[in-house]
């Protein structure tokens, strides 16, 4: 199974471009977008969701183009947006229910799997009060449990772990990670983090343009030898910035460690090249095509 | 005074930047056009007894304010009732709650802006007026006065009183839409029926909220000393009745008295003092005093992830198989679910009470009254058929489900007409007695002219006002028996095939439009 986007450019208006001619083949397994606001993530993936349409550009699921033919990959589809809501006056069970009518999802079964679903996102004790009393984290569990009811071998998940608690959120990487194997799962998270421990391949966006996609240690190669930190008075910290792109600052009594980009380690006494993370490669890609 | 004036702006500016406002300002145009019949129509709009005035610019001027400040009163109120809700809905509530402003400043803003909301439909209505006035003006001079001062000192002290109606029903009433309906609905019944008493005194309109018992005495005297009359009764309203001549008097408005004029000020400052009330029962978006102990639903789940709780985790390997069924049945449970579930469940007592009723009263009174009062209570149940996706942000889902046109939709559109039907299944009852096929026709038709009109209007506007306003003012024209109105099919000239097939056809363009529209949303998110 493949997901194939080729040359995908969706216009709002004459000044307002969401995506720009973008083009990426998407496999089996995790892909995590990464890229600032107005990016064209969350475009992107209401695309590939069928809920907006592309200006121009084609995707295929396996050879069938799903902009004309959205149903085709609707039957497949779990998505998870950013925004997303509830009806409060259902509970968690009447809910999911509600969501398998609409993905056609039926049979003796589904109690079942409802229940299922409802235990691995730790939501049976509360399965029948109305959702409008669930808490954020809660009604997050719920958007999860229901993208997964159709057995889906499209997942979509945009911003999965806003609302969710440390537990949850590790809890959750081990439940996508489970799903990889079978299934083209895009996530796109604003915690660098996040997709650094759960992605096998990542893709950088900036101004609705792809600028990089590959496997985290090549992107993290781009980065490695352009990473230093430095321990600076805390008065020195202002000047510096002005000079470098600053990654992260670290106050450590009265000095503080600043870890930053730069192409020539000489040009600053007493800094150290460190090893480059994710996060150091996103900035630095995102900077250089800023 | 600065936070009052930017909260209004911005509060107005919200409301008035809508597809919807402008439909209605364009429905406000259309209606504020028949304010004013032709002299050979088959109603109008000021009955006073088989008399009226020459269309002079007294006569046009103060029908068209009385018309306003009377209808206005009614559907204003559905149209500006949820300022404080849009507060709540999007949660910039909260962030008003964390700010300096007093309550009463808070609820002062928002009753000056839907003041403002209303006053911006009384100038359309009031520039109509003055186009009518040259569209059936009969030669008479044009006389500014006889139109500013009644919209000056009947509409807009109206519609201030208005203003801070639907501020106190907001807060004391909440989200219990339909019983806000009712009480206003009762008080400016209350305050209509006082326009005709039969009071010795000279009726001054102090005690009166619209000021309307002023024209109303004005024109019965008028009538009475210039035709030796003994009328006692003026109504406003769309009157049909059988066409007949009418005697034509010279009407040449009302004398303007200070005590009138200040009892408009002590109206107005009584709405003000109506909000300052109200301030101190304000929930300050602090849902969890304002239910108090006994709404324990409103109260937050405790949550039991994390790791208090083993997580069983999910294995896609252990899960049962999918089957795939893509019948709409269950679609139809779960908006019907949806619908009997929305708003307050005590609120079915009087539908329920409603619809059994109609067992027992005669015919005519159970179809031409009954049935149109018992489906308007239904009014924000079908109002949130199409709309409530999007007001939940669950269209991210609905939209990108299998087939949502062709599923979806048809399951939202019977779930309604079921709801209708169910309720007017006494009625049904009867005729199928008495055999009378026709009638049960025409219901089922009128039952699917509600619900089209509602998911119409819903997709269309993409709110609920809309389908409100105009759910009501059809409700109001079928009561007061407006022929051409009458979609339940009630009224003894509308049992023919041919009022079937014309209601027939209307649903059936409200449908395309729907699902012409749909399909564009939900593939342009």
């Amino acid at each position: 199974m493949a997901l194939e986007i080729k040359g995908l450019t969706k216009q709002y208006n004459a000044t307002k471009t969401g995506l720009s001619d973008y083009s990426i083949t998407i496999d089996k397994g995790i892909l995590g977008l990464l890229g600032p606001n107005g990016a064209g993530k969350s475009t992107l993936m209401k695309i590939i969701a069928t809920i907006s349409q592309p200006t121009r550009g084609t995707i295929l699921l396996d050879g069938v183009d799903i902009v004309s033919n959205p149903n085709f990959i609707r039957k497949v589809l779990g998505y998870l947006p950013q925004d997303f809501g509830v009806y409060p006056n259902l509970n968690a069970y009447e809910f999911l229910e509600y969501i398998a009518a609409m993905k056609g999802v039926g049979g003796k079964d589904l109690r079942r799997r409802i229940d299922m679903l409802l235990e691995g996102v730790n939501l049976t004790a509360d399965a029948k009060k109305p959702i409008g009393t669930y808490s954020g984290g809660m009604k997050q569990r719920v958007g999860i449990a229901q993208a997964l009811l159709n057995d889906p071998k499209v997942l979509i998940f945009d911003e999965p772990t806003v609302g969710l608690d440390p537990e949850e959120r590790v809890r959750f990487r081990q439940l996508i990670s489970e799903m990889a194997d079978d299934c083209i799962i895009i996530l796109s998270s604003h915690i660098v983090s996040d997709i650094e421990t759960i992605a096998d391949e990542v893709a950088i966006m900036q101004g609705g343009k792809l600028i990089t996609k590959g496997y985290q240690h090549d992107i993290i190669e781009q980065a490695n030898g352009r990473i230093f930190e430095v321990l600076l008075e805390s008065s020195d910290v202002a000047a510096f910035k002005t000079k470098y792109k600053v990654i992260d600052t670290s106050r450590q009594k009265d000095r503080t460690r600043v870890r930053y980009i730069s192409t020539d380690q000489a040009n600053v006494a007493a800094a150290r090249p460190v090893d480059a993370g994710l996060e150091d490669a996103y900035l630095l890609l995102t900077q250089h095509n800023a | 005074m600065q936070y009052i004036y930017s909260i209004v702006k911005a509060d107005y500016l919200q409301r008035t930047r809508s597809y919807a406002f402008l439909l209605t300002l364009a429905i406000t145009i259309y209606v504020a056009y028949l304010f004013v019949p032709p002299v050979s129509a088959s109603y109008t709009t000021l009955s006073a007894v088989g008399f009226k005035s020459v269309y002079n610019a007294a006569w046009v001027g103060y029908i068209s304010a009385t018309m306003t400040a009377v209808m206005l009163s009614f559907y204003g109120f559905l149209l500006v009732n949820n300022s404080i809700k849009r507060d709540t809905d999007t949660e910039v509530g909260l962030i008003i709650a964390a700010t300096p402003i007093s309550n009463f400043r808070y609820l002062l803003a928002k009753q000056l802006s839907n003041f403002v909301v209303l006053c911006t439909i009384a100038v359309c209505t009031f520039a109509v007026s003055i186009l009518m006035f040259f569209v059936r003006g009969a030669g008479y001079p044009l006389v500014l006065a006889h139109f500013i001062l009644p919209y000056l000192l009947f509409v807009l002290p109206a519609m201030f009183l208005v203003a801070a109606l639907a501020v106190v029903a907001e807060v004391f009433l909440g989200k219990r839409s339909i019983l806000q309906f009712i009480v206003y609905f009762f008080l400016c019944g209350v305050a209509l029926s006082s326009l005709n008493t039969k009071s010795t005194a000279p009726p001054s309109g102090v005690l009166d909220p619209f000021g309307l018992s002023l024209v109303t005495s004005s024109i019965k005297n008028e009538i009475n000393t210039r035709f030796h009359q003994h009328i006692d009764q003026v109504s406003f309203g769309f009157i049909f009745s059988k066409r007949r001549p009418f005697q034509l008097i010279t009407w040449n408005g009302i004398n303007w008295t200070a005590l009138f004029i200040l009892s408009r000020l002590l109206w107005m400052s009584f709405a003000v003092a109506l909000v300052y009330l109200s301030s101190f029962f304000f929930h300050r978006f602090d849902f969890k005093k304002a239910a108090g102990k006994k709404k324990k639903r409103a109260e937050i789940v405790p949550d039991h992830g994390g790791l208090a709780v083993v997580p069983a985790g999910i294995s896609s390997a252990l899960l049962p198989p999918v089957v795939f069924n893509y019948s709409i049945v269950p679609f139809i449970k779960t908006e019907l679910l949806l619908l009997i579930r929305q708003g307050n469940k005590w609120l079915w007592l009087p539908s329920i009470g409603l619809s059994l009723s109609m067992l027992f009263t005669p015919l005519p009174i159970a179809s031409l009254y009954l049935l149109p009062a018992l489906w308007f209570l239904q009014v924000t149940r079908w109002s949130e058929l199409v709309t409530k996706e999007k007001a939940n942000r669950l269209h991210y889902f609905t939209y990108a489900s299998y087939k949502p046109l062709q599923r979806m939709l048809p399951a939202q559109i019977i779930a309604g007409f079921l709801l209708a039907m169910a309720l007017a299944f006494p009625l049904v009852l009867r005729y199928a007695i008495i055999m009378d096929g026709l009638s049960i026709i025409n219901i089922i038709i009128g039952a699917l002219f509600v619900v089209s009109l509602s998911v119409c209007m819903g997709i269309l506007s993409g709110g609920k006002k809309l389908f409100e306003v105009i759910f009501f003012l059809l409700t109001y024209a079928v009561v007061n028996g407006l022929p051409f109105t009458d979609y339940p099919g009630s009224q003894p000239q509308h049992h023919n095939l041919v009022f079937t097939g014309v209601l027939s056809a209307i649903i059936l363009a409200l449908l395309l439009i729907s699902f012409s529209a749909r399909r564009y949303q939900v593939r342009h998110l």
